[in-house]
């Protein structure tokens, strides 16, 4: 009896087993195929470096060192940097930003104003959205308030420390 | 029992699933790069302004270390009578280390006179002032004029420059001579003040 179940059942396993192969080929059905080339989708690029000269310092007229130059109230000192600026893309854009300001500011309060930064490519002042390779000059300006009081702030001491210059990619409608 | 279970399962996979969601904003960051420069220390300037007394060639500081107006005294030379006049003077100069220009004015009060333990030599006395460039006109009588309400005030004195504020103390030809004798303490204030012209404006 056991016997009889077991060949029983094993005699099922192959029927399905050959309806399965069975099955198989009536999946098939007409095809065919063609070739494109899509081509190469290349990544543009993003960066920005000092253009291996120093930042300069000026009082509105003339260069200064910044490390003997002594302000008053009313100066407009003025800090300058030239920048290499590189971005590929079709549809980049890209901003520049001041980062890591931590300055040791001994000024009191509001008496010295510190500007975002101003761009200008060949002298010419630009929108601070840039779309393509440029040498740009960025520009950041002190102000010592001219409506000072006193002797308030003689010998005071604004250590910039390390400014970083932060181009970042803007979205793009 | 179980549906507790089912709950906390359910609370579970909804954290997960914000936390995840939190994860997803990062997607939104774009390319970005960094250039660094070191512009250094901006400084400001002294306002250092000296006064030297003309006859006596005393000095100080206009301020002192301790931020208090200094006092100097002048000391006219000569003795008064009526009639008469002595000289004093005052050389004040700006000596400040700014970098670039510096221009101050200084200013004189309105003398206040009074007298010395009491007496009356203060109505019989008149005080003059001029401005001058070189301490040696203290002494030439032309030019001397009552100090208005507003004060004296000199010609702008360049960084490093000098101005000379004169004195003249005369008694009037009417004194009595109960004057005689007698002392007065006149005093003023002289008062720096930066003038607006630095390269880039104020």
């Amino acid at each position: 009896m056991k016997n009889s179940t077991l060949i029983k059942g094993t005699a099922a396993i192959a029927v399905g087993a050959a309806l399965l192969l069975g099955g198989g080929g009536t999946l098939a059905n007409w095809n065919a195929e063609a070739s494109v080339k899509p081509g190469v989708i290349s990544a543009g690029d993003l960066n920005i470096t000092t253009d291996n000269t120093k930042g300069v310092w000026t009082n509105g007229t003339s260069q200064i060192d910044i490390n003997s130059y002594k302000i008053v109230p009313g100066d407009k000192l003025t800090f300058t940097q030239v920048l290499d600026v590189t971005l590929t893309g079709d549809r980049m854009a890209a901003k520049v930003s001041t980062a890591g300001i931590t300055a040791t500011n001994g000024f009191t309060g509001s008496n010295v104003i510190v500007s975002d930064p101003q761009l200008t490519v060949d002298g010419v002042a630009v929108p601070n959205i840039l779309n393509a390779s440029e040498k740009v000059t960025v520009s950041i300006t002190l102000t010592f308030d001219a409506a000072t009081a006193g002797r308030t702030d003689v010998t005071a001491k604004y250590n910039f420390n390390d400014i970083q210059f932060v181009l970042t990619q803007q979205p793009v409608a | 029992m179980r549906t507790k279970r089912r709950l906390q399962t359910a609370a579970l996979i909804a954290i997960a699933v914000v936390l995840g969601l939190f994860t997803v904003q990062g997607t939104y960051a774009l390319w970005s790069a960094a250039a660094s420069a070191s512009p250094g220390t901006v400084t400001s300037a002294s306002f250092d302004t000296a006064m030297t007394a003309v006859n006596t060639g005393q000095s100080t500081t206009m301020t002192l270390s301790n931020g208090a107006a200094a006092t100097l005294t002048l000391s006219p030379a000569g003795t008064l009578g009526p009639g008469t006049s002595v000289y004093g003077g005052v050389v004040v100069t700006n000596n400040t280390n700014a970098g670039g220009q510096f221009n101050t004015a200084i200013t004189a009060s309105q003398p206040t006179i009074a007298n010395v333990n009491g007496g009356a030599l203060a109505g019989y006395v008149r005080v003059n002032a001029k401005t001058a460039a070189s301490s040696t006109e203290c002494s030439i009588a032309t030019g001397f004029a009552p100090v208005s309400s507003t004060g004296l005030v000199s010609p702008a004195v360049v960084k490093g420059g000098s101005t000379v504020f004169c004195f003249q103390i005369s008694l009037d030809s009417s004194a009595p001579a109960t004057v005689k004798g007698q002392a007065v303490n006149i005093s003023l204030q002289l008062t720096a003040r930066q003038l607006c012209g630095v390269p880039s404006g104020c």
